[in-house]
């Protein structure tokens, strides 16, 4: 897969939609390509995140730790940011992340991507903005559970 | 030393001085003959009669006795020039052996300094000293005398022959020598205080640009270039006026000299004019006279240069020597002494006192007593007078008042034989010398030459030839081609014992895991040593089987396959599928070499590479040219500097501009080459790289290897049966790259190599490899604890009945603890002192001591 192949996935991702090509281009450019096989780990519970992966191909299991082990909660698929609050923030991973089969990873480092919000503030605009959807829709999630809750 | 230039000369080459005067002398009448034979041939044998001449009992007409001159005056002239030619060496020979002496006096002289002296001269002022300053001593030494003799004489036939032709002639000619003998002189002398006063302030200026070199990391680091380039810029000025002034009065006294010399022929004219007119002189006599006073200026000429020249380099020397001749210098016989005295017993210090010259440098009144074969801690903080106990006990400082002693040994009467055999010290700065670890390791065994070197032939006599003159000149004549490993001190029978006991002692260190990687990390030459090689070899298969076996792995490293791309190398790489033989040659300068571009333009290659790099210009341009400088994205992707985005925005503007002038250069080219083959295609995702070309790269280095590297010996190709010396020892076992698309496969494909290495036994020939790393100037390319702790297995490794370690090892940490264990179990049975500033460390230890302001506080009995 070349560069441009990784900013029409880039493009699919929401976080990065309305980000212009170029930027898409040098964002793909300066991330690292990296493939997964399947059972290897790209992340764990716990551990400080220093970056985020964008699924060009194959899934990942995601697994959180509980009392009576790691148990699976959800699989993330192509096309999906995974990881990218560690890279935002100092917080450490919230679950672990297993490749279930193999994989083609886009790894965007935590260095990296500040630096490259630094650069372009329209591309912290974007993010912004979908991270502020995001949390619209949460809030709306949440209430609209507590109105069910209440109601039932 | 000789305090004057003179005296040393006279000292060690009277006897040749007055070789030379002789031959000197020698050469005067075949001189006078020469200016006689002439006036014969044309007097007598072309304008003469009477023939013919009885010569030697054989009667000679005419002709033939013409013949018979003109032959006796080419032999003469022959001899004459054969005599000078012979003089001239002679004394260009002397000159030499004397420099050598006087070189290596003073070096020797360096070598006796007491330490403390080295707080006032740095090396900076006596290098120059040793070397460019003492340079015209050597050209000097032949002249000293012959010179004068000989110019002298000539002077005085000539002034002679001109008082034979008239007396008040002759004083008219020597009339302005009182005058410039006394004038000149005095002129002279300042030229000389100032020459000397220029040495001085050059000695500084090397002084001050060998401490910039030193600390050019501190200057950097504090922003304080410009400083010091203000300093050097003020010498620089300071050795300008000076140098301005000498011209000024040099030349002055050249006017002066040019003056007086036509002075005198004014005399003449209106003296010998007088006379003429006055009939008392023939017109002859006066002419005569002229043409004698023009042969006078030559020798007068050369006197006066001669006295400019003693007075000038006896300066020089006396500036030299002076620094040389400190009151408390050590015998010559310190160094040179080769009896070892066994230094068993006490060690004790009475009454002993001691001054660095500042405060936190005394020791007053210490007494203590060191039972012999005990480890004691010598505890004191810094300032404390720790330091210089402990640099007294190994007698490197010598006791003001008191007596350090060793069983019933004066340390201070012990020579250097003695003290650096039997007593080991590490002090808290250690050196390393410029070189390899094991030069460094083994430098502790280095006293003399062990064995004596067999020769024959030639190296044989070149061997009695640097013997002989190295007695000519009192220089040592150790053979520094022999054995000089002392292997019985270490308690080793050979080489490879000494390698095995070094390792011992850096595992105790804990020093061998970094020399293992810097084994790794080094190349070595497999015609040394094949069956190491082979080895690797043998290694590099069991690795490529184990990789091919093991799935996970095989993910992780791509190896050298010749008919395959390696995605995770660069595209030079690829093409070439081979390295340069010499490994100071990067990839960076391979396409520049003759061969590489013969082979690229032979089949359209290059331009098939500039469009590969003009097309990655071209995304870098698009993808860089709105990032600023400071955000250090271009830094850590591009492979273009943000310095050179210019640079190549142009280059791409006119290569898509399709003009044919101006056009790329040459060098635009190359660059643009440079930049396709640094691509890694796994790692720069650009899409240059499409399957069509990939197929055309594996088809031309198949090309490049029958046609260039085959017929070459500039490369070697990528051959897994072949060991390439060119890569490091790493680089041959694993043979291929670690993929960069997979995340930590370096990492883990070294965990798999060490693995393979240490079930393979090939550790050990690795750090032995890494032995043979080297470390830089000075250890520039070590770490300061890696430099500290090859010196401390430097000092171990003596096996020293004494071991004195002060600063090494003084943490806290658990690695420490082990080390401080390590050491006083190797050095268990042996007297031990250890100098740290810590009480809790100092517990450790049997015995302590400690110090405060330069006094013992307690001993720990």
């Amino acid at each position: 897969m070349t560069l441009e192949a990784e900013v029409e996935a880039l493009r699919k991702v929401p976080l990065f939609r309305g980000i212009d090509e170029t930027k898409l281009r040098l964002l793909a450019f300066i991330s690292d390509r990296t493939e997964f096989q399947a059972g290897e780990r790209l992340c764990t519970q716990g551990e400080e995140g220093d970056s985020a992966f964008i699924i060009l191909a194959g899934d990942a299991d995601v697994l959180v730790q509980t009392p009576a082990g790691e148990k699976k909660v959800a699989q993330v698929s192509e096309n999906s940011i995974v990881g990218e609050i560690a890279i935002l923030c100092d917080v450490p991973r919230t679950a672990t992340l297993v490749a279930a089969n193999s994989m083609d990873v886009l790894m965007v480092s935590k260095d990296d991507f500040l630096k490259l919000l630094n650069e372009f503030p329209d591309i912290s605009l974007e993010v912004m903005r979908t991270l502020a959807l995001r949390l619209e829709r949460t809030t709306r999630d949440l209430a609209e559970a507590r109105q069910g809750n209440s109601g039932g | 030393m000789e305090k004057s230039l003179f005296s040393f000369i006279w000292k060690y080459s009277a006897r040749q001085q007055i070789y030379i005067l002789l031959i000197t002398v020698l050469t005067y009448p075949v001189i006078y003959i020469l200016l006689e034979l002439p006036k014969l041939i044309v007097n007598d044998a072309v304008q003469g009669d009477n023939f013919p001449r009885t010569i030697l009992g054989f009667d000679l007409d005419q002709i033939p006795y013409l013949l018979f001159l003109c032959c006796c005056f080419l032999t003469l002239v022959v001899v004459s020039n054969g005599l000078k030619f012979y003089l001239n060496v002679y004394k260009g020979r002397l000159g030499e052996r004397m420099l050598r002496r006087l070189r290596f006096e003073l070096f020797q002289r360096v070598l006796r300094f007491r330490l403390p002296h080295f707080r006032k001269v740095s090396s900076g002022e006596i290098i120059p000293m040793i070397t460019s300053e003492v340079e015209d001593v050597g050209g000097f030494v032949g002249e000293a005398f012959s010179l004068p003799a000989y110019q002298g004489g000539m002077l005085v036939v000539q002034l002679g022959f001109i008082f034979m032709q008239d007396p008040l002639l002759g004083l008219a000619a020597i009339s302005s020598y009182p005058v410039q003998g006394y004038v000149i002189p005095m002129l002279q002398k300042k030229v000389a205080l100032l020459s000397r006063k220029r040495v001085k302030n050059i000695r500084l200026i090397s002084d001050k640009v060998g401490e910039s070199i030193t600390g050019v990391a501190e200057i950097h680091a504090n922003d304080a270039s410009a400083w010091h380039s203000a300093d050097i810029s003020d010498r620089l000025f300071e050795n300008f006026k000076i140098r301005y002034e000498i011209y000024n009065r040099k030349f002055f006294i050249k006017f002066l000299n040019n003056f007086m010399n036509q002075l005198t022929p004014f005399f003449f004219y209106l003296i010998g004019g007088y006379l003429v007119i006055e009939g008392n002189l023939s017109i002859g006599a006066l002419l005569a006279v002229i043409a004698a006073y023009k042969d006078l200026a030559g020798p007068w000429k050369e006197l006066l240069a001669y006295y400019q020249m003693t007075v000038d380099v006896g300066i020089k020397y006396q500036t030299v020597v002076e620094n040389f001749d400190p009151q408390d210098i050590y015998d010559t016989e310190r160094l040179t002494a080769d009896e070892t005295v066994k230094l068993r017993g006490d060690l004790k210090f009475e009454h002993v006192a001691f001054s660095g010259g500042a405060a936190g440098q005394e020791v007053t009144d210490v007494s203590l007593t060191i039972k012999s074969g005990t480890s004691s801690a010598i505890v004191g903080a810094d300032g404390s007078g720790r330091a210089e106990v402990l640099q007294l006990a190994a007698g490197l400082v010598s006791p003001a008042s008191g007596k350090v002693c060793i069983g019933d040994h004066d340390l201070d009467k012990l020579t250097d034989s003695t003290l650096g055999r039997e007593i080991a010290y590490v002090g808290g700065a250690v050196h390393v010398w410029t070189g390899t670890i094991r030069e460094n390791l083994y430098y502790g065994l280095r006293h003399r030459p062990m064995t004596e070197v067999q020769r024959e032939g030639d190296a044989l006599k070149n061997y009695k030839r640097s013997l002989s003159e190295a007695k000519e000149t009192k220089n040592p004549s150790y053979d520094l081609e022999a054995e000089w490993h002392d292997l019985a001190i270490a308690g080793v029978d050979n080489a490879d014992d000494l390698d095995l006991k070094a390792l011992e002692l850096l595992a105790a260190v804990k020093l061998d895991a970094d020399i293992y990687r810097l084994g790794l990390q080094s190349r070595f030459d497999p015609s040394m040593n094949d069956t190491f090689a082979e080895r690797i070899l043998n290694v590099r298969k069991e690795l490529a089987d184990r990789i091919a076996a093991d799935p996970t792995l095989a993910g992780l490293v791509e190896l050298w396959d010749p008919s395959t791309f390696n995605a995770s190398a660069s595209l030079a790489d690829n093409l070439f599928f081979a390295v340069p033989s010499d490994p100071e040659i990067t990839m960076d300068q391979v396409p520049d070499l003759p061969v590489v571009k013969e082979f690229l333009s032979s089949n359209g290659f290059d331009k098939k590479l500039q469009d590969i790099g003009l097309q990655i210009a071209e995304t870098m341009l698009e993808l860089f040219s709105n990032v600023s400088g400071s955000s250090g994205l271009l830094g850590s992707y591009s492979f273009i500097t943000q310095d050179d985005l210019p640079e190549f925005e142009r280059i791409v503007r006119i290569a898509r501009s399709g003009q044919t002038r101006p056009g790329l250069t040459d060098n635009d080219r190359s660059r643009l080459t440079g930049l396709a083959f640094k691509l890694v295609p796994a790692r720069h995702r650009l899409g240059v790289m499409t399957d069509e070309l990939k197929a055309e790269i594996i088809a031309a280095r198949t090309k490049f290897l029958d046609k260039v590297v085959a017929a070459n010996q500039e490369f070697v190709a990528f051959d897994p049966k072949v060991y390439l010396p060119p890569l490091t020892i790493e680089d041959n076992l694993l043979f291929g790259r670690a993929r960069v698309d997979r995340r930590d496969a370096r990492r883990r494909i070294d965990e798999v190599i060490r693995t393979i290495v240490e079930e393979t036994g090939l550790r050990q020939p690795i750090i032995f490899a890494g032995f043979g790393y080297h470390v830089g100037v000075a250890g520039s390319r070590l770490s300061a604890g890696q430099r500290r702790k090859i010196a401390l297995v430097r000092g171990l490794l003596k096996n020293a009945q004494t071991t004195i370690l002060d600063d090494i090892a003084t943490g806290l940490t658990e690695d420490d603890k082990v080390l401080r264990e390590n050491l006083r179990s190797i050095l268990s049975g042996k007297t031990f002192l250890f100098g740290t500033s810590n009480a809790e460390i100092a517990a450790e230890f049997e015995h302590g001591f400690t110090l405060d302001q330069g006094r013992v506080l307690d001993a720990k009995k």
